[in-house]
């Protein structure tokens, strides 16, 4: 019992129902029409999550092996491109991105390292934005790069 | 006669075989590849067709369209990624196909039901149009909510795992479906006071973020395991015996695709889960659905493959476009001095055929063109595993920032793909929370609508008409049987265990 | 932002290319989807408007549902000599009084007014409605409804208006776009729509009204709202180029002849008559009173229709 309590699973349990409880008090702050249906779906959404808050701390889970994962500096490394592509254009975090993909999916020698990046990274970028003219954020006002 | 005749000159002009060529080839890539869908397939091929007659353009954007359709499932099957968010119903099926070693059975079929619901519903749409398209008139907004709340039940069989959790990821797709605008009243919800949340969250980023981005994090914390290597796509046909043994579920998949593709406002990935919904009521193989059966493979890519015929009715019937796709086709039709209406039919009768035509060559190419493709992918997916999953990063990438040209966008992608992850390792099914996206727009404006058009009533619903009683009847009947069916599956379980327990003392 | 973007690009090209300076490549930004009736006129305008600019031009779609968010792009591009804005009506002139919005009808350079639809309140064929006063007569007894292609849209405000100001008794249904509007219409689930002659003629409905200040040509025998012895109402689709605010005044009569050019040109004028696209041009300081004369009609629209907070 004492172990399942801090088993992830269940605060991810509670992190969803106190999403869902915040929400709820923004709906009903709303006004009535527009947020009718929001209401529903939010009542609906605290009690499931209230209900797996329950099933999730009753149930025996093993208790998972604490391991030193690089996973949260991806998914770092993702957020922060995505974020940063409005102010300094999709380029230069692009290239970023692919070039530490690469670097944490063991593509580590130099050559391959720096072709992946620049034809993945860069060729598509080109690709897209310069010769199919689907624009992508730009950093310059001109939109070159 | 002579019309069709001239009309099938119209489309067998070289130009127009090789647009055809060109744009489903491309189409079945784009499509394939995770973040590119139709809408960006279309908008790259789009500025083309200017120069183009109207045939000839025509042809380019439907073979692009079509392509995209079917080229979403191959990605679906091979890596559980959904190239297109229409074929994430795909998923449930192929994937464990894959798994288990059967991919070009796997691939075999869903090119077989994309064709087949392709071209049944090209047959409908040459039969059948004004028919269907007055039937479709009759579906109003209370008619309409009725029929998205009998998908919605849908959810509650594809999480089969925990209907808790499937309820949860369901309406946490509803929830996200709500940000921005109010349609009813333009009021802003849930944008805390910034300007880009309140044109709302896309469906492309979310399904980005879902399967795409939580992939790679998925395969990223198994890296050094066997099971990450993609096995080769190969493509096998069905043999012909299987075909008819199966042929009533694939006629059942190209019929739902039809009649849902005909009604504006609902589009291809709805009618693929619906499909897949009624399968696993009525599919004489439904006990294996979602651990590898063929037939949630047909459910799925004959429905949704089917829409891209039956979208064309209410466009062509009525003028009246059923999904963003053929607005861009109407739109391309006004660049060339067709406009589309009521009177379409009547006055360019010999465009109208060359059309239908042209529509079922891009079936049979893209029948011919499967085999190439998939090689295609076969040899990208053989490249070292890094590059796959920078290539998919960067396509994510490019399809979350091109799909609207909202910078929020990318971020609702990165966000979704790292919250998708905690979800699946914490066994959460994702499908429901794309459901949740995809049928909730439609449940909440209909519904919203309803309540106008009844001056707030809410009984009234149910006697609205015969098809929306007739639909709440079968809503209700749904209900009844799944409560049915879980007791009896509670009481077969009692009663083995009783039996189990006696043993033991004995 | 702005300034981050622009030392960023001062330090990267060490002032090869200073970024105020206008470039040889032009984004339009159309704030809809590909394909959308407005993205339509804006592609056919771009390929004549870029050759008397002597630049490459890119359509971007910036696509949201009441085109706002392409249009605070572009009114937050300030000084940027090489972005305009294909705008529609509703952006400019409505939802700045709807919602709370980083622009107002200040936030802009205006180049030119293209083309401009009047609107007109139809219902449909199968009714047996002939005229205004029959529908003002019909509604008494049970409302009618009427349907829009959104909440705060050009057709719901004519509409909102004409209810307003006369006795007909009708209530608002929107929908997602023309579209299933037309389909509701057909389905007898609604029973007015006010929109443009492109939807006029292409689904078979029949006029009552227009809301313009005279009788427009070709329905000469539609009357405008003022004959009906209701307060003139003006009402049209239309669409313009905008540019951001801040740019030289060279750049800007640059844009200004280029759009008169292009409005001008035989390519485009054919393109208008096919689609249904009435040229209506104006020049950039018609335009900006125009804009501003509009913006203030529709807010009090919106007021009388207590459709603002």
């Amino acid at each position: 019992m004492l172990a399942s309590l801090t088993h992830p699973r269940l605060w991810l349990a509670l992190a969803l129902l106190a999403a869902g409880i915040g929400l709820s008090v923004v709906a009903w702050n709303g006004p009535d029409g527009a947020m009718l249906v929001p209401r529903v779906v939010l009542a609906i959404w605290c009690a499931m999550a209230l209900s797996l808050v329950i099933v999730e701390a009753l149930r025996r889970a093993p208790p998972l092996k604490p391991s030193l994962s690089p996973l949260p500096l991806l998914m770092g490394a993702v957020l922060v491109a995505a974020v940063t592509v409005d102010t300094l254009g999709f380029l230069l975090p692009a290239l970023v991105l692919v070039a530490l993909t690469l670097w944490l999916f063991r593509v580590r020698r130099p050559l391959p390292l720096l072709v992946g990046t620049v034809l993945i990274g860069g060729g598509l970028w080109f690709l897209f934005h310069h010769v199919l003219l689907i624009r992508l954020p730009a950093m310059m006002n001109s939109g070159v790069i | 006669m002579d019309v069709i005749l001239a009309a099938a000159g119209d489309a067998f002009t070289w130009q127009a075989l090789l647009a055809i060529v060109i744009g489903t080839w491309a189409g079945i890539v784009i499509g394939g590849l995770p973040g590119l869908g139709s809408v960006v397939g279309l908008t790259i091929f789009l500025p083309f067709t200017f120069g183009l007659d109207v045939i000839t353009s025509m042809a380019l954007l439907i073979g692009v369209y079509c392509g995209s359709v079917y080229g979403g499932s191959i990605t679906a099957i091979l890596i559980n990624t959904p190239g297109t968010p229409q074929s994430a119903a795909t998923t449930f099926d192929g994937y464990p196909m894959t798994q288990q070693g059967r991919v070009d059975e796997a691939l075999g079929w869903a090119t077989f039901a994309s064709f087949f619901g392709g071209v049944l519903s090209c047959v409908l749409l040459i039969f059948c149009a004004p028919q269907l398209a007055k039937f479709a008139v009759n579906f109003g907004s209370i008619e309409v909510f009725a029929l998205v709340c009998l998908a919605m039940l849908c959810i509650v069989g594809i999480s089969r795992g925990s209907l808790l959790k499937g309820l949860l990821c369901g309406m946490m797709g509803f929830f996200f479906s709500m940000v921005g605008s109010d349609p009813i009243t333009g009021a802003d919800r849930f944008t805390f006071g910034t300007q880009a949340l309140s044109s709302g969250l896309d469906l492309i980023p979310v399904v980005v973020g879902a399967f795409a981005l939580s992939e790679i994090f998925v395969r990223f914390s198994a890296r050094d395991e066997e099971a990450t290597v993609i096995p080769e796509a190969r493509l096998r046909f069905p043999p012909l015996g299987e075909i008819g043994r199966r042929l009533i579920e694939l006629m059942r998949g190209s019929f739902i695709g039809s009649f849902v593709g005909a009604l504006p406002g609902t589009g291809a990935a709805a009618a693929a889960f619906i499909s897949y919904a009624t399968a696993q009521k009525l599919s004489p193989r439904r006990a294996q659905l979602g651990k590898g059966e063929p037939d949630g493979i047909i459910a799925s890519e004959s429905s949704n493959n089917a829409v891209t015929g039956s979208a064309f009715i209410p466009t062509l019937a009525l003028g009246i476009p059923g999904d963003v796709v053929t607005a861009m086709m109407m739109g391309a039709m006004v660049i060339h001095g067709i406009t589309p209406g009521v009177r379409l039919m009547a006055d360019q009768a010999q465009t109208v055929y060359a059309l239908f035509v042209v529509l079922i060559i891009v079936n049979v190419v893209m029948l011919i063109l499967s085999k190439p493709s998939i090689g295609l992918f076969r040899y990208l997916f053989k490249l070292p595993l890094g590059f796959v999953m920078a290539g998919i990063v960067m396509f994510s990438f490019i399809g979350a920032a091109s799909v609207r040209g909202n910078p929020l966008d990318l971020v609702v992608a990165a966000l979704t793909g790292i919250l998708a992850y905690a979800l699946r390792r914490g066994g959460y099914p994702l499908a429901p929370l794309v459901i949740g996206m995809v049928l909730g727009p439609a449940l909440e404006s209909s519904l919203r609508r309803g309540l106008l058009i009844s001056r707030g009533d809410f009984l009234s619903f149910f006697t609205h008409s015969g098809i929306a009683t007739t639909l709440f009847v079968l809503i209700g009947l749904f209900l009844v049987w799944t409560l049915w069916s879980s007791f009896m599956q509670w009481r077969a379980k009692l009663a083995r265990r009783r039996q189990t327990s006696t043993r033991v003392i004995e | 932002m702005k300034s981050l973007r622009c030392s960023l690009a001062a330090l990267t090209l060490a002032g090869a290319t200073h970024s105020a300076l206008a470039a040889d490549t032009l984004d339009i930004v159309v704030p809809f989807a590909a394909g959308g009736a407005t993205d339509i006129v804006a592609r056919s305008f771009e390929p004549v408007f870029s050759q008397h600019m002597g630049v490459t031009s890119v359509v971007r779609n910036v696509a949201s549902a009441s085109a706002t968010v392409g249009t605070a792009e572009v009114a937050g591009s300030e000084g940027n000599p090489n972005i305009i804005e294909y705008a529609p009506a509703g952006s400019l002139s409505i939802q700045p009084s709807l919602k709370e919005l980083s622009y107002g009808p200040d936030s802009f350079t205006y180049i030119c007014r293209t083309v401009s639809n009047p609107m007109f309140l139809m219902v449909s064929k199968s009714s047996d409605i002939e005229s205004f006063q029959q529908l003002v007569e019909q509604s008494q007894e049970y409302p009618f409804l009427y349907g829009s292609s959104g909440p705060g849209t050009l057709p719901h405000l004519a509409m909102a208006a004409l209810v307003v100001n006369s006795d007909l008794k009708a209530e608002h249904v929107p929908y997602s776009g023309s579209g299933p509007a037309m389909n509701a219409l057909a389905g007898n689930e609604i029973q007015i729509m006010a929109d443009t002659e492109t939807i006029l003629e292409n689904y078979d409905l029949r006029p009552l009204a227009v809301f313009a200040e005279q009788r427009v040509k070709g329905y000469e025998n539609v009357p405008a709202i003022d004959e009906l012895g209701l307060p003139a109402l003006d009402f049209a689709v239309w669409q313009g180029v905008v540019a951001p605010k801040g740019i030289s005044e060279e750049r800007a009569a640059q844009y200004a002849d280029a759009c008169k050019a292009t409005v001008e040109s035989e390519r485009f004028r054919t393109f208008a008559e096919k689609a249904k696209a009435g040229i209506a041009y104006l020049g950039p300081n018609d335009f900006e009173a125009f804009v501003k004369r509009r913006f203030e009609a529709n807010k009090q629209v919106l007021q009388d229709a207590g459709l603002t907070q």
